[in-house]
């Protein structure tokens, strides 16, 4: 191979580009083809293009931690990951699949017989220690039972290509904001490359999202229900998703203090006086929703919220207590959730998860904590994590304890050689590992948005993708069916 | 709109234009004090404190320079140069989807400026060039504002904030000069009334501060425009009182105010657009002649009262405000 | 015995204060052992009142007085039936409580929650107790509920929420509300299930929970403990007054401690300041034999 994929390896892992044989993968020829064409300063010159476009964009997100308000920007890699139809086909029935069952189980635990307790498939106990289960929240219920309006759930590729999940992410799910400017820069910065392929458009998200939000709106709602972004404020990480998704939708960006409950009717105030409010996509934690049932201290929320969404005047989006589903232990129990609601088989497997309570799982699993991934079940976004081929004697001895002290509280899963994908390093490609992270919409029904967010492990060998970890984006294609080929 | 982003634009524009102000009236105090003798240049610090309500917040003992850094720099002084700018900042942060990119970037400068300069030895040294500066930066923001911004509610809020607060502000800029030279040259010359022929002299004392006032309020060219030579205290002040076509008389700003508050009330009635009309004319027919007869300082006092509940009534009509407090958790055993 | 209650509480604030938001946690639950013939709610300043059963199966009651106030007054009157309850007879072997069903559906109720977390001189008190006891879980709840009663004192006084069960165990004394947590952890640092009751309790006197020869008293919210029997059901005891649970208690409802059925819990913005004031008055109807002697043997006899 020459030029940019001179001395390219795939190292035994399974390439999204570059197959077994070396061959370039019949759905990436076109795009290789235009980048070989680039000179490495052309190449350079559509990276300042790309910096330029994010720089005045102002994309940023913020990293809690030792330089806690640091912003930084997500930067989104130049060579876009492709998907043909066919492979996204699998893909999207199987999230659609997967969160149709989630819906079910989460409206069936707050407001239905609980009938995958009663019957034990998730064991009762488990949801009941579960730290997003919300009694709180117990009979307010979701019209059309749409209780993931916005879901992420969290795909990997292992070393033959398959898919996996690894999480569901059904409280508040950010990046889509990510894949709607990565492919806005992109189709300024590689124009050409989109004429010569049939890339599905993304950016109705905005109005799929509203249409969504207005179909879950209560019946007391009226013809034009009013929408709006719930946002903790301008210190949140995600504060850049929110005003970007208000104005997608064209709707209001709220903070707690512009809400007021009267008489169980949520109105936002503003300067003509209260007007209602019939749906609230929140993208605050349930803890800070609502001081009278939750965190009293809570400043961020709205008194009475729950009071209002109970009696049927508002419609909060996502669901108060979906935090249950999140839990990764409960997680193990999805595929089998999915058999139970919906009488089918899962269409995308779980990684391989090992449930630490049990005896004999954890024995197995403390023995080879070396060589599997451990991760705390309430925890998202790679806090708290122990890659054990990567980590230090010390750092397993240390898991070790917590899971001893705690088994609840962690689950183990093998490690999922995660497949790679050439991406640009200085003036060559390298291969990088990444995710893929399709959001699904629940109104009436569930949709897919093509795509979804590629995130890629920018250092060499790491299988961590995180924003917050030092990752990079990808803007996804996911290719047209070639309907006039035949 | 919102009515917190209506009140945050109403804030971005006070704040700003009180930091450009106060820096107005402090360099004119120390400008026309570098040849008084001591005991008159505390004194003029003093009632700068006095007419931007700050005395007690000050609190120490009279040192010009103290009162400068306390006027312009001290972060603990939310009425100070730079507090002011960074509020202004703060609260156009939260609206940024609501002001122009442009406008945001100005405000944003003037605060990075600030941060940049070493401010402590400038108005120990040569306070001149930071004068200019924070002036120069406040006017570029109203006017990309001015350039990029569509006149809708969000601008009509700015708008309101910033011309009541100048309105506040040129009283206030009276106010003070006016004290110092009643101070200067005994209550008993400028209460006698018989201002036309001590004032209209061109060997007065006072002339340089009048110059000083007028420069301050950038009103000085168009004062001599109308009134050539002439500096008569009574004509200065009327000219900054009541001037309809000078952007920083009282009269000015409040009919400017007025017409914002007019458009934002689309016809329905209003308390402080009522309140707001009772003001202006109360000054539209005003002969100041007789005003330096009963007294100036209690009608500006009036005035700034009158400004403060227009401020209140807006509050409670736009912003909805509900009396201050934090929020309680009670449980019953 | 058929009971007429009237729960107020009274907020009077030192500065107006707005935009509360409370729920209210005060009508007597309908089970096994009680029926509710009527129950209203009002608030003044008057409010619109709605009303859910939350996951405990409480009914709760929500409203919000928005607009300035500087006193808010909750009246509940509520008309009740009670029964007296029945009580286990056999013996339930403690080995029981780890069947594997049983510990599923009693999770919530054997782990520490919120209010009720303890550490080891707890512990160890529980297994002092249990040493003397035979193979009984009644016998076993018996034996918790009767040394809280004899070894800790009622301490008269305003309840105050926030006491850890420790330091109620290290005190010796405490309100209801701390003799019932303190109950709680000891039964549930013996794996047996054990859940806080709010409720009411027509007595003349809340430390000792004697019976009135009057029918009408005044008296405070109240808090117990039920114990759950495997194979049997939920037995209760009063810790407070060393007394089984009767028809003179009139349940509320059940939770994993206090922070679960709190009478009345909601915020306010303002001015922090100010001050409580909550009653409840009982009146006994005239269903069940009236007179000094009835009612005193009534209270021998439990």
């Amino acid at each position: 191979m020459s030029g940019l994929l001179a001395g390219y390896t795939t190292d035994g892992f399974f390439d999204e580009v570059v197959d077994a044989d070396g061959a370039i993968r019949p759905h990436y020829r076109a795009l290789i083809d235009r980048l070989r064409g680039f000179t490495p300063e052309e190449l350079e010159r559509r990276e300042r293009v790309r910096d330029a476009l994010f720089r005045t964009a102002g994309i940023t997100f913020t990293v809690y931690g030792d330089d806690a308000g640091v912003e930084r920007t997500f930067p989104m890699d130049l060579l876009p990951r492709v998907i043909p139809a066919g492979e996204w086909r699998h893909v999207e029935a199987g999230v659609i699949q997967r969160v149709t069952a989630l819906n079910r189980f989460l409206e069936d635990l707050y407001v239905g017989e609980q009938a995958a307790v009663r019957d034990g498939v998730v064991p009762r106990w488990l949801v009941h220690t579960a730290s997003g289960f919300r009694r709180e929240a117990f009979g307010v219920a979701v019209p059309h039972a749409a209780r993931c309006l916005v879901s992420g759930v969290d795909l990997v590729r292992d070393e033959d290509g398959h898919y996996v999940v690894l999480e569901d992410n059904l409280r508040n799910p950010s990046g889509i904001s990510y894949v709607l400017e990565n492919r806005a820069a992109m189709t300024r910065v590689l124009p050409r490359a989109f004429s010569e392929q049939r890339v599905r458009p993304v950016d109705h998200y905005g109005p799929m999202l509203l249409r969504a939000l207005q179909e879950v709106s209560p019946p007391s709602a009226g013809e034009h229900p009013t929408a709006v972004v719930l946002t903790p404020g301008v210190f949140n990480a995600a504060y850049f998703e929110h005003v970007f998704l208000a104005r997608q939708m064209g709707i209001e960006l709220v903070e707690g203090r512009d809400l007021v409950v009267e008489d169980h009717v949520v109105h936002m105030r503003t300067t003509q006086g209260l007007k209602r409010v019939d749906v609230i996509y929140r993208r605050i934690d349930d803890d800070f929703l609502d001081p009278v049932v939750f965190r009293p201290d809570s400043a961020l929320g709205v008194p009475g919220l729950l009071s209002a969404a109970r009696a049927g005047n508002v419609t909060i989006a996502n669901a108060v207590g979906n935090g249950v589903a999140d839990d990764k232990a409960v997680y193990a129990f999805v595929p089998d959730l999915i058999r139970f609601y919906l009488g089918e088989e899962p269409i995308l497997p779980n990684v391989q998860t090992y449930l630490l309570w049990d005896d004999e799982q954890r024995a197995e699993v403390l023995d080879r904590l070396h060589e599997l991934v451990v991760k705390p079940v309430a925890e998202s976004g790679g806090y708290g994590m122990l890659i054990g081929p990567h980590a230090t004697e010390a750092e397993v001895a240390a898991m070790a304890r917590q899971v001893q002290d705690d088994p609840r509280g962690f689950i183990a899963q093998e490690v999922v050689g995660l497949s790679r994908h050439p991406t640009l390093v200085g003036d060559h490609l390298g291969g990088r590992h990444v995710d893929l992270r399709p959001f699904a919409i629940t109104g009436e029904t569930v949709e897919v948005v093509p795509g979804g967010l590629t995130r890629v492990a920018l250092r060499k060998g790491s299988l961590v993708v995180n924003s917050s970890q030092g990752g990079g984006s990808k803007d996804t294609w996911v290719l047209e069916e070639e309907v006039d080929r035949c | 709109m919102l009515a917190r982003l209506a009140e945050n634009l109403f804030w971005a524009g006070r704040y700003t234009e009180r930091a450009e102000d106060t820096a107005r009236m402090v360099d004119v105090t120390y400008h026309t004090q570098l040849e008084s003798p001591y005991g008159e240049v505390a004194l003029a610090w003093q009632q700068l404190l006095d007419v931007l309500h700050l005395r007690s917040a000050y609190g120490a003992p009279i040192e010009p320079v103290n009162v400068m850094r306390f006027l312009v720099l001290d972060p603990d002084n939310p009425g100070s140069v730079t507090a002011s700018i960074a509020r202004a900042r703060e609260n156009a942060r939260s609206v940024r989807e609501l002001i122009s990119s442009e406008m945001w970037e100005a405000v944003n400068r003037l605060h990075l400026v600030l941060g940049d300069r070493d401010l402590e030895a400038e108005l120990t040294e040569q306070p001149y060039e930071l004068f200019r500066v924070v002036r120069r930066l406040s006017m570029t923001i109203y006017g990309v504002a001015s350039e990029t911004m569509p006149r809708d509610e969000g601008w009509r809020f700015m708008a309101l904030g910033r011309l009541l607060e100048r309105a506040e502000m040129t009283c206030r800029l009276i106010d003070v000069r006016y004290a110092q030279l009643e101070a200067m040259s005994g209550p008993s010359q400028r209460l006698a009334g018989d201002t036309a022929e001590v004032a209209r002299g061109p060997d007065r004392t006072d002339f340089h501060h009048w110059i000083a006032v007028l420069k301050s309020a950038s009103a000085f060219e168009a004062y001599r425009r109308r009134y050539r030579a002439s500096m008569d205290p009574a004509d200065v002040v009327e000219f900054l009182l009541l001037e309809r076509d000078l952007p920083r008389s009282v009269l000015y700003c409040l009919d400017g105010a007025r017409h914002q508050l007019d458009a934002l009330r689309d016809g329905r009635p209003s308390r402080a657009a009522r309140q707001l009309g009772r003001t202006t004319a109360s000054l539209e027919f005003r002969d100041v002649g007789e005003l330096f007869d009963v007294g100036l300082q209690p009608f500006l006092e009036d005035v700034q009262e009158q400004i403060a509940v227009t401020a209140e009534q807006i509050a409670d009509e736009f912003f909805h405000h509900q009396p201050g407090g934090a929020l309680h958790a009670i449980a019953t055993g | 015995m058929r009971l007429d209650i009237r729960y107020l509480t009274r907020f009077l604030y030192a500065q107006p204060v707005s935009e509360s938001q409370n729920e209210l946690r005060a009508c007597p639950a309908n089970d096994h052992r009680q029926a509710v013939v009527h129950y209203h709610v009002t608030t003044e300043p008057a409010s619109r009142v709605a009303a859910y059963h939350d996951y405990w199966g409480t009914r709760v009651d929500t409203f919000g007085v928005r607009q300035l106030h500087d006193r808010l007054e909750v009246v509940a009157t509520a008309t009740v039936e009670t029964q007296e309850p029945v009580r286990p007879v056999a013996a339930v072997p403690r080995q029981r409580l780890g069947d594997s069903r049983f510990h599923d559906t009693h999770l919530e109720f054997l782990q520490p929650s919120a209010h009720v977390r303890w550490s080891h001189p707890v512990g160890a008190t529980a297994r002092r107790i249990a040493d003397g006891v035979g193979d009984d879980v009644v016998a076993l709840a018996q034996a918790v509920h009767d040394h809280v009663a004899a070894d800790f004192a009622y301490q008269q006084g305003v309840t105050q929420v926030g006491v850890s069960v420790d330091e109620v165990h290290a005190s010796g004394g405490g309100v209801c509300q701390d003799f019932a947590h303190l109950t709680i952890a000891l039964l549930r640092e013996l794996a047996v299930p054990a859940r806080y009751v709010s409720g009411y309790l027509f007595t003349v006197d809340d430390a000792t929970g004697a019976d009135s020869h009057r029918d009408e008293v005044e008296v405070e919210t109240h808090a117990w403990v039920e114990a759950a029997v495997p194979g049997w059901g939920w037995f209760a005891v009063d810790p407070t007054n060393a007394q089984h649970v009767g028809e003179r208690h009139v349940t509320i409802g059940r939770g994993r401690d206090y922070g679960d059925v709190a009478p009345l819990r909601g915020v306010f913005v303002g001015d922090r300041r100010h001050e409580l004031e909550v009653s409840v008055s009982m009146r006994r109807l005239a269903l069940a034999p009236l007179g000094d002697q009835a009612a005193g043997r009534g209270a021998q006899q439990q």
